[in-house]
């Protein structure tokens, strides 16, 4: 009962049509976040995110499982799951129709705020979200960054306990989305429970406390980032770049030192070269034993790097893909 | 009851600041119609006087399926768009009925006020004619043209949350515009005897209802369904509206 949000055994699967098969999107997901927690969902496209924050805020209705937020089961009581939740959307769905000032004021009427508070609330988000200026437009006229803080300064008018937002830096500039990281450390550090999905490794790691690695419908880890780092086999991370008649794989995964070698698909290369990722004990001499693993192989050699294992290679490992930013 | 109101209040507050856009887009049609019509073409004795009283109630429903639907579809086609602003009122603290039901009542309003504008818009247009029986009884008028214009409302929910928005111009042309030339707008239904049995079938289009209560309370003169089946024609086909559309907003919006 105490959790703020707690997930238990949802699986979510959209009916198919004529033309159409069905798509299990979430297949069995569980998780509990605590109050006051930055939680993040991690997966690539499709990997089945969207569905699950759509099962928590009602608007997806789950095929089977449970989500409660702060004890409140959305399904069976889904107008008080709404006043705890707010939500940032993937794609950003501002009332095009009013000012940025009213889609403040007009979201907090629909919670049923007294208007004078409406409006000191209105007031204070706009300055502390820097749309003060822009209070007057239309909010299709604002820029992507300053739509996003929009909808966070709207998803704050009703003083929600937890927030979810989905992608929320998508198609940011650099700096925009540094400010962005900023709010919500700041909204973290007031107290609130953030649940956040994202395909930005970095801004996972910077940002949640603790992550669910998802893809396909399924977690496949959950822990907090440097835990999930350390988890990764070796000390090193050794990417190669190779073009070969036979494959080196073998020979390298033979070498001391390799302790686990993997392919990484990357999508959108149309050359031959394959992207090898060995998992290394960086002992004396391993490099050139790669090396030399290489050239026996008679393979062409485009590129080597070697690497501090970041979150993006905890990803790498467990999805087998690589993220195209 | 509250995230209901402030719904309605939003809507209404929009449509009014666009308000002259809105009119002309629904009162355009039926003052052309009754220019030619009911100026025209009588002063040049190529239609009957008696038509232009029974024209004038016909076109007010006319404008109030229209406004109702264009109302309800307009918004609609906005809300469940690439950006689905729908969801944001989904995620207020109103069930998902609620939502539906806030977009009828809202519709219904917009179908009301541009079915009381075309009135005096219409009468004024053929008073250079004489002889135009026009009385209106108002007290039957206000509760019908709400009716009428729930029925309306409905009816776009229905069909607005059932057909892609790239249809909606088919949409004009293969059901509306039966819908109005079958709709009794021209001709009372009582006339329709001299068809025989098969004037029965025209009760399965919901604008009789409308065009005969509009006779009801406009035209006390010209010969009119009986009160009871005008009422329970028009209310039957509300309700009925209201509910299948509801049904089908929730399961485009619900996935
Ligand atoms: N309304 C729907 N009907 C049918 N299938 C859907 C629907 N919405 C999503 N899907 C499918 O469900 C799967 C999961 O989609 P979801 O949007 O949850 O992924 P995601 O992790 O949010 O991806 P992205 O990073 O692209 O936003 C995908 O295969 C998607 O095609
Ligand atoms: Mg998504």
């Amino acid at each position: 009962m105490s959790a703020a949000l707690s997930v238990e055994g949802l699986v979510k699967t959209y009916p198919g049509t004529r033309k159409t098969p069905a798509v299990e999107a979430v297949r069995g997901v569980s998780f509990e976040v605590a109050p006051g927690e930055f939680f993040g969902l991690l997966g690539p496209n499709g990997a089945g995110k969207s569905t699950t924050l759509g099962c928590i805020t009602t608007l997806v209705r789950p095929t089977a499982g449970r989500v409660a937020v702060d004890g409140i089961d959305v399904v069976r009581r889904p107008r008080e799951a709404k006043r705890r939740i707010a939500v940032v959307p993937q794609t950003r769905n501002l009332d095009r129709d009013v000012t940025v000032r009213e889609v403040l004021t007009f979201h907090a009427a629909y919670f049923g705020l007294p208007r004078a508070e409406r409006e000191s609330r209105a007031d204070r988000l706009l300055a502390e979200m820097q749309l003060t200026e822009k209070a007057a437009a239309k909010p299709l006229s604002l820029s992507g960054g300053l739509q996003q803080r929009l909808l966070i300064a709207r998803a704050l008018m009703h003083d929600p306990k937890v927030l979810l937002l989905d992608e929320p830096t998508i198609g940011l500039d650099p700096q925009a989305r540094r400010m962005l990281w900023e709010t919500l450390r700041r909204l973290h550090e007031g107290g609130l429970t953030l649940i956040m999905t994202t395909h930005y490794m970095e801004e996972a790691d910077r940002l949640c406390q603790r992550l669910a690695i998802i893809d396909h419908g399924k977690i496949l880890q959950l822990d907090t980032p440097a835990a999930l780092k350390k988890a990764l086999p070796g000390g090193r991370i050794l990417d190669l770049w190779v073009r070969s008649a036979a494959p080196v794989g073998p020979r390298l995964e033979a070498l001391p030192g390799v302790l686990r070698l993997e392919k990484v698909t990357t999508e959108g290369r149309d050359d031959s070269f394959e992207r090898l990722r060995l998992f290394v004990d960086p002992k004396d001499g391993l490099l050139d034993r790669v090396l030399q693993a290489v050239q026996a192989g008679e393979a062409d050699l485009q590129h080597v790097s070697l690497t501090q294992p970041s979150l993006e290679d905890v990803y790498i490992h467990l999805t087998g893909k690589e993220l195209r930013e | 009851m509250t995230a209901f109101l402030a719904l309605l209040r939003r809507d209404l507050k929009v449509a009014s600041r666009n308000a002259i856009p809105l009119l002309m887009a629904t009162l355009t049609q039926p003052i052309l119609v009754v220019l030619v019509f009911g100026n025209i073409l009588p002063r040049l004795h190529l239609v009957a006087a008696e038509f232009r009283t029974v024209m004038v109630p016909g076109l007010m429903s006319i404008t109030m399926l229209m406004a109702g639907v264009q109302g309800v579809l307009m918004p609609l086609t906005v809300d469940l768009s690439g950006s689905r602003e729908v969801d944001e009122r989904l995620l207020a603290p109103i069930s998902v009925l609620g939502v539906a039901l806030e977009k009828v009542t809202a519709g219904a309003i917009h179908a009301a006020v541009a079915g009381l504008v075309a009135l005096p818009a219409m009468m004024l247009l053929m008073h250079r004619v004489t002889g135009v029986e026009v009385h209106p009884r108002w007290v039957a008028l206000l509760p019908l043209v709400i009716l009428c214009g729930l029925l309306s409302a409905a009816f776009g929910l229905t069909i607005g949350s059932q057909v892609q928005p790239r249809f909606s111009g088919l949409l004009f042309a293969v059901i509306l515009g039966p819908m109005m030339l079958f709709g009794c707008a021209y001709y009372p239904w009582s006339g329709l005897s001299v068809i025989g049995p098969l004037q029965y079938v025209f009760l399965l289009n919901p604008l009789v209802f409308m065009s005969e209560s509009m006779r009801l309370a406009v035209t006390p003169d010209v010969a009119h369904m009986p009160a009871p089946l005008l009422l329970v024609g028009t209310l039957g086909f509300a309700v009925l509206f209201t509910l299948l559309g509801a049904r089908s907003f929730e399961r485009r919006t619900v996935l």
